[in-house]
């Protein structure tokens, strides 16, 4: 058992408070080029992920990486996750997990 | 009649359970230890907070100071051991990784292991071990997760059974201390609706804290000597509680004996 690498749950509003470290999020995907994709997180923000995406992408995908800054992501993960997902139920997630119940996550 | 939902003879139990749960519950007593066989909840789970347990002994596990039998996991495999008669997988849940260990004894069970591959979402269920200060699962099951709104829903349950064990039961114990407690409030923290991991129901100790007051009002010189008896509505007007309450706690005691109905809706205590 080990717990010493977490990846924190983030939206858009949240990735900053995390850069250089470990994050998951949901976005949904706008565009998808070689080495990039580009989508809009649970709480509306244009995020940009760099890494190699999975052939086909759904329309939202779980990205587990690095936060490079406050709106770009170093993918290590890539999941697809459909293309129905309830990213307001995924967005009250992220807050909760970074308030007062963080010591449950991180 | 209202009084269905008060079963006498669960209140009379002391423990006090919901009837209307259909799977694992627990009664509650306050000062209950692990001993209590009855205790089979699932618990859904973080690694974390399985790494910051407070007790491991040989009775079971702690978290929030409720005894966890079962819990539940979801995360995904990212490494798979293989042997004759088990499989082992890496189950990374993103607040850390724990190993599950799934025993191979039957078919079924190869066939449940076989669809699982590295990368994979998976929820398990299973039994905490901790061997030697090597802690892991003891899987029951694993099975890969379809539908992904299923991650975000078991991390708001493991938030919301963290909350209820810490800040609701101990709002609701003691409020139970003392008879004289006032009447509770919050009807929806009524154990229906929170599945397996409800303890004590608060209806329980409403009826505790309103039938004493009842009683003693109905005690009194004036209400004794009284042939009538007192009408639902006084009680309720004069201890200031809904009458709504009252009448099922007048009910209640009437089905113990307690007290007694005299005309329609009135009642006399019994040992006048």
């Amino acid at each position: 058992m080990d717990t010493s690498s977490p990846a924190a749950f983030v939206n858009g509003g949240l990735l900053r408070m995390h850069v250089g470290r470990k994050v998951r999020t949901v976005i949904q995907v706008t565009r998808s080029d070689a080495g990039s994709v580009m989508g809009k997180s649970t709480d509306g923000c244009q995020l940009v992920v760099r890494g190699s995406p999975p052939a086909p992408l759904t329309s939202y995908v779980e990205v587990i990486g690095v936060a490079e800054n406050e709106n770009s992501i170093r993918a290590e993960l890539w999941t697809n996750f459909g293309d129905s997902f309830d990213a307001s139920n995924y967005d009250q997630l992220c807050q909760l997990a970074n308030g007062e119940l963080k010591h449950l996550f991180l | 009649m209202q009084a269905n939902e008060f079963d006498g003879n669960a209140a009379f139990a002391g423990g006090g359970f919901m009837p209307f749960q259909a799977t694992q519950t627990a009664p509650d007593r306050p000062s209950s230890s692990s001993k209590n066989s009855d205790a089979r909840c699932l618990t859904p789970v973080t690694v974390k907070q399985l790494k910051d347990l407070s007790k491991v002994g040989e009775s079971g596990i702690s978290i929030d100071g409720v005894d966890v039998n079962n819990i539940v996991l979801v995360g995904i495999i990212s490494k798979i051991d293989n042997a004759v008669s088990d499989c082992t997988f890496r189950v990374d849940d993103g607040t850390g990784w724990v190993e599950c260990t799934k025993w191979i004894h039957e078919h079924v069970d190869s066939v449940e292991v076989d669809v699982l591959s590295v990368g994979m979402y998976v929820r398990v269920y299973g039994q905490f071990k901790s061997i030697q200060s090597r802690r892991s699962i003891h899987t029951f099951s694993i099975r890969p997760i379809t539908d992904f709104n299923e991650i975000a829903h078991h991390f708001l349950e493991c938030i919301y059974v963290h909350l209820y064990n810490t800040k609701l039961r101990l709002r609701m114990t003691s409020a139970t201390d003392g008879m004289t407690a006032q009447p509770q409030v919050a009807n929806s923290y009524s154990g229906n609706h929170i599945m397996g991991y409800s303890y004590q129901t608060n209806s329980t100790s409403q009826i505790r804290g309103i039938s004493s007051m009842v009683l003693q009002y109905l005690r009194r010189p004036a209400c004794l000597a009284s042939e009538m008896g007192v009408s639902s509505d006084i009680v309720a007007r004069e201890l200031n509680v809904s009458v709504d309450k009252v009448r099922k706690t007048l009910d209640f005691l009437a089905s113990e004996g307690v007290v007694y109905t005299t005309t329609d809706d009135h009642y006399k205590f019994t040992d006048a």
